[in-house]
């Protein structure tokens, strides 16, 4: 990388790290309010930690958000990427028309559209539930719109038609001709779902009861108190993120770059 | 029939496009249980209760019974998915609690609520309680929807070094003068803010709600008209805050932001309407650096009020209202509150608990050695007859009061400040 | 698919014709649950007077559409969001473009790089809000330090209106910028090289290349930022109710001066409780943000398919 480009991406990094590393300095403080936060860390991290672990069931609820996280990661990216190569490679009367609906529906603000979903739930019985925080989020339309706007630029036209001509039905075209394409667009999806999916808060605090909270419900119940505890409230939530960035960085590693570089 | 028709209706045609093949309808009648299983309770709580011991005695002593505690963190997110499943019609926990600030809220749904003076023990009755406290949650059919759990008396917490500076007395004793009325405590702000040129309180809608309290008549009379543009005393209030705020008293620090807590530090103001869970919050904001720099006195402007504390309600989605009663009663008796006071200082709000030597001998050091158990018992005595609230009038306050105020504090005139409350509370009220 | 034995002429013309739609069929089975019903439910509910937990429903027609129009809330609502849409989407599309050409400069852009720009999405909202909050603090806040340290006057973010629209597009940009610029990285790293190699031949330049080669081929994927992005910018909600000084207040601001549509929907079914006009202000947020997203999906096909 050359020097200016260097520079400026540091920049940028530098920018978007700051809040890590503020969040971080707070959390290593013993007191309780931000008192003593200077820009050097107090030593206290640990500290912190372990009264996060004693004050809720973190354990637990990282589990719980592991089986989230994970089964509508992979559901989505399974899902998403089928109907994103029909969206985009395979003809049918309806196509864009169905199409243009799929984008239409991420209009519905999520504030709103959460009486309707509980309601749902509920009449289903899997209020209370970890289902009922999977089953609504195994596919998404922005999983489904990234799929095929991917698979338009990555995977041409010709390609599959000459797989078809050969014979070849459409889930094997899927699977030879469109998946060892996508492979890039499908890690950076799955980066992006299980983060969603790990940071998500208002549907879960409605839908889940007690003894299945996740890492974010979990991370609201340590603020219990008249006042914040802000050292405990934000060496949990830093705790929270390295599983987030573990998996971006499994991710990052195994096919953002995708097989244009082979 | 529990749910309302027309949910079922809405819901059966929406299930029907939804292509929803195995629509069950959850039971929420009174469920029959297997001879020989143990009952299973929940009960629902935020913030700290100081029930985790307690329900593990109580499991003990009814072996036949388990209790699940759901805990939720804040106020403000417990009491929207409450309200949420209490529309929604399923999902709330056999034993709820709901804080003052959203009783008025639960009363005007007290259709969806047992009567716990039906259903409770029939021992436990109104002499429990303050009376103040007890009355306030009976709804307007008569019924009985929450049984007290705690209360926040208020009096008045001060900086003694920033009254010292100003010239003012220091000693608790002393101050008590200032804090008589309300026209003492304004007046004792102009002599502050003239000799220091420092705000006096710390936002104009802690000092308007806490004097909105203390009325006859609130933002509802008692058949659920809104009075607020009516009510002359409202508007009185209005006067004295906005025009207070307009000669330098209020700090404009809103409460329970991260500037607010910064205030306490820095000694942005120099008093603070300090019901007795306040004071955890000052130790905590201003930190050790400043012990002994704030006082606090058996005092408060217009005579006594409360500001927070709660109790346990029963929703008629259990099905088990009677046990759910059982376990609300035994929580809430005098012996069971002592003990969570010891572990939170919550401040109990039964008759019986506020003359227990553990609760009158509490001493803080923090504060100057003062006898916080005696005089914030003193306090709650002082509560008059509570104010009728009508449905709404806790978002009236939050989200309409509250915001007015601070936009007078922003530069908006007092008179446009005025309409938009008006305005406002007539949105939150039809 | 391995099952296609002999035989298979016979059934392949019924197959090739059902083929595409089971492809999509998970999606829309799903979706009917989770996306259409409350959809449709939303568009049902917004034509009654419907308390949050009210009894008695009465049903109203348009009547709710017909207040929205005069409710100058609603009005204030609009513009804000408008504003803080042109401060936050524009400039955070052309840096996230910037910065996925800068990391797709490198032969093997390292995945450390990858994951300190994509870091801030990852951020829980909880200590997000902690930290502007303090980053913002009119009084207290760290960027009015650094503002008295340069020698300029503090800015109220909580009073002054486009202070706020400023600092609420602060926050979107620093949590979605880098979440962007990874989704186009993404496609510039699907381009094959040989393009550039045939381009330079051609004696192409960098800003040529960029315009004519690397542009074209990003168009199904910039469609896809631009939309979402439009979509997300329309809906903002997060931001501005944690920029409120009020913990938990809807109100965005103490007169609303930086309330979006999305936390006026919120304040009215939740605070107002008045289910049936949240509805309402809902749906019409779904037609705004789904005409605002076709015209600019219009637009980018033009800009980048010139010669594509």
């Amino acid at each position: 990388m050359r020097a200016p480009t260097c520079l400026l991406l540091l920049a940028f990094v530098a920018g978007s790290l700051f809040p890590y590393y503020w969040a971080f300095l707070v959390g290593s403080q013993d007191a309780v309010s931000m008192t003593g936060a200077t820009l050097v860390p107090g030593g206290h991290f640990l500290d912190n930690a372990r009264r996060v672990f004693d004050t809720v069931p973190f354990w637990r609820a990282l589990g719980n958000s592991v089986v989230v996280a994970g089964t509508v990661t992979v559901s989505t990216v399974v899902f998403a990427s089928l109907a994103g190569f029909a969206f985009a490679r395979a003809r049918f009367p309806g196509r864009d028309r169905m199409f243009r609906f799929v984008v239409a529906t991420m209009a519905l603000p999520t504030q709103l559209g959460i009486i309707p979903l509980y309601l749902a739930m509920a009449e289903l019985g899997w209020a209370g539930g970890l289902q009922a925080v999977i089953v609504p989020n195994l596919v998404t339309a922005l999983g489904v719109f990234w799929m095929r706007q991917y698979t338009l630029s990555a995977v041409p036209a010709e390609l599959v038609d000459a797989a078809r001509v050969d014979g070849c039905s459409l889930a094997r075209a899927y699977w030879h001709v469109c998946l060892p394409s996508v492979r890039p667009a499908l890690a950076a999806l799955g980066m992006f779902t299980f983060m969603a999916s790990w940071n998500d808060f208002l549907w879960p605090l409605v839908a889940l009861d007690a003894d299945h909270p996740t890492v974010q419900l979990a991370l609201e119940r340590l603020q219990s108190g008249h006042y914040v505890d802000y050292p405990l409230v934000l060496a949990g939530t830093t705790l929270a993120t390295v599983p987030v960035l573990l998996v971006f960085a499994a991710f990052g590693r195994r096919g953002l770059d995708g097989a244009a570089l082979g | 029939m529990r749910r309302q028709p027309w949910r079922v209706r809405a819901l059966a045609i929406a299930t029907a496009t939804a292509l929803i093949t195995t629509p069950s309808a959850c039971g929420t009648g009174i469920a029959a249980r297997e001879p020989g299983a143990p009952l299973e309770l929940s009960i629902a709580t935020f913030t700290e209760f100081g029930y985790e011991d307690l329900l593990i005695e109580y499991q003990q002593k009814h072996p036949g019974i388990k209790v699940r505690h759901q805990r939720t963190g804040q106020g403000g997110t417990y009491h929207q998915q409450l309200f949420t499943r209490l529309g929604a019609g399923s999902g709330l926990t056999d034993v709820v609690a709901i804080e003052e600030g959203h009783l008025s809220d639960a009363l005007a749904a007290s259709r969806l609520f047992q009567d716990l003076a039906v259903i409770g023990p029939r021992d436990v009755t109104g002499n429990r309680w303050l009376d103040w406290k007890y009355a306030a949650a009976k709804a307007r059919d008569g019924s009985l929807i929450g049984y007290g759990t705690d209360i926040g008396p208020l009096a008045m917490c001060y900086r003694v070094d920033l009254f010292a500076a100003a010239g003012l007395p220091t000693d608790p004793e002393l101050v008590k003068p200032l804090f008589s009325s309300w026209d003492s405590y304004f007046a004792a702000g102009d002599d502050y803010a003239a000799r220091t040129g420092k705000p006096w309180f710390d936002s104009a809608a802690q000092i308007f709600n806490a004097m909105h309290n203390q009325l006859a008549t609130g933002y509802f009379d008692t058949d659920d008209t809104l009075v607020v543009a009516t009510n002359p005393a409202i508007r009185q209030n209005w006067d004295a805050v906005t025009a207070a705020t307009r000669r330098g008293q209020s700090a404009g620090l809103t409460a329970f932001s991260a500037e607010w807590e910064a205030g306490f530090r820095a000694g942005a103001f120099a008093t603070k309407t300090c019901p007795s869970w306040m004071l955890g919050v000052i130790k905590a904001q201003a930190g050790p650096a400043n012990a002994g720099r704030w006082a606090v006195t058996g005092a408060f402007p217009g005579g006594g009020g409360n500001w927070g504390g709660s109790y346990l309600a029963v929703p008629k989605q259990s099905a088990h209202p009677r046990e759910a009663a059982e376990l609300a009663a035994w929580l809430t008796a005098p012996e069971q509150q002592i003990r969570a006071f010891a572990r939170t200082g919550n401040f109990p709000s039964q008759v019986e608990a506020l003359t227990s030597p553990r609760l009158l001998g509490t001493v803080d050091e923090y504060f100057g050695g003062a006898r916080t158990g005696e005089l914030f018992a003193a306090q709650a005595r002082k509560v008059s007859a509570p104010q009728y609230k009508g449905p709404g009038d806790g978002r009236i306050q939050e989200a309409v009061v509250t915001p007015a105020l601070r936009a007078v504090e922003q530069g908006t005139t007092p008179e446009e400040g005025w309409r938009r409350l008006v305005q406002g509370a007539e949105k939150i009220a039809r | 698919m391995a099952a296609a034995g002999p035989g298979r002429g016979e059934d392949r013309p019924v197959r090739t014709r059902l083929a595409p739609y089971l492809l999509v069929a998970p999606f829309f089975v799903l979706f009917t649950v989770t996306g259409l019903f409350p959809l449709l439910y939303t568009g049902y509910v917004s034509l009654f007077s419907w308390d949050l937990v009210g009894d008695s429903p009465g049903f109203v027609g348009l009547a709710n559409y017909a207040e929205l129009l005069g409710d100058d809330r609603f009005g204030t609502a609009l513009v804000n969001t408008l504003s803080i849409f042109l401060l936050a989407t524009g400039p955070q599309l052309v840096v996230a473009v910037g910065v996925a050409a800068l990391l797709d400069a490198a032969p093997r852009p390292s995945t450390g790089w990858r994951v300190a720009v994509l870091a801030p999405t990852a951020m829980s909202v909880v200590a997000v809000g902690i930290v502007f909050a303090n980053l913002f603090g009119p009084r207290y806040g760290l960027v009015n330090a650094a503002l008295a340290g340069l020698g300029l006057d503090p800015v109220d973010w909580q009073a002054d209106r486009l202070a706020g629209h400023v600092a609420i597009a602060v926050m979107v940009n620093w949590r979605w910028t880098g979440y962007n610029a990874l989704v186009v990285l993404a496609a510039m790293r699907a381009i094959p090289p040989t393009l550039y190699e045939a381009a330079i031949v051609d004696g192409a330049g960098r800003w040529r290349r960029f315009r004519h080669v690397t542009l074209p081929l990003l168009r199904p994927t910039l469609l896809f930022v631009v939309v979402t992005s439009t979509i997300g910018g329309l809906q903002v909600f997060t931001e501005p109710k944690l920029l409120d000084a009020q913990p938990g207040s809807a109100n965005g601001g103490a007169s609303g001066q930086f309330q979006t549509v999305a936390l006026y929907v919120y304040q009215s079914a939740f605070e107002t409780r008045r289910l049936g006009y949240a509805s309402a202000v809902a749906w019409v947020l779904v037609l705004l943000v789904a005409l605002l997203a076709w015209v600019n999906y219009r637009l980018t096909r033009r800009m980048a398919g010139v010669d594509g």
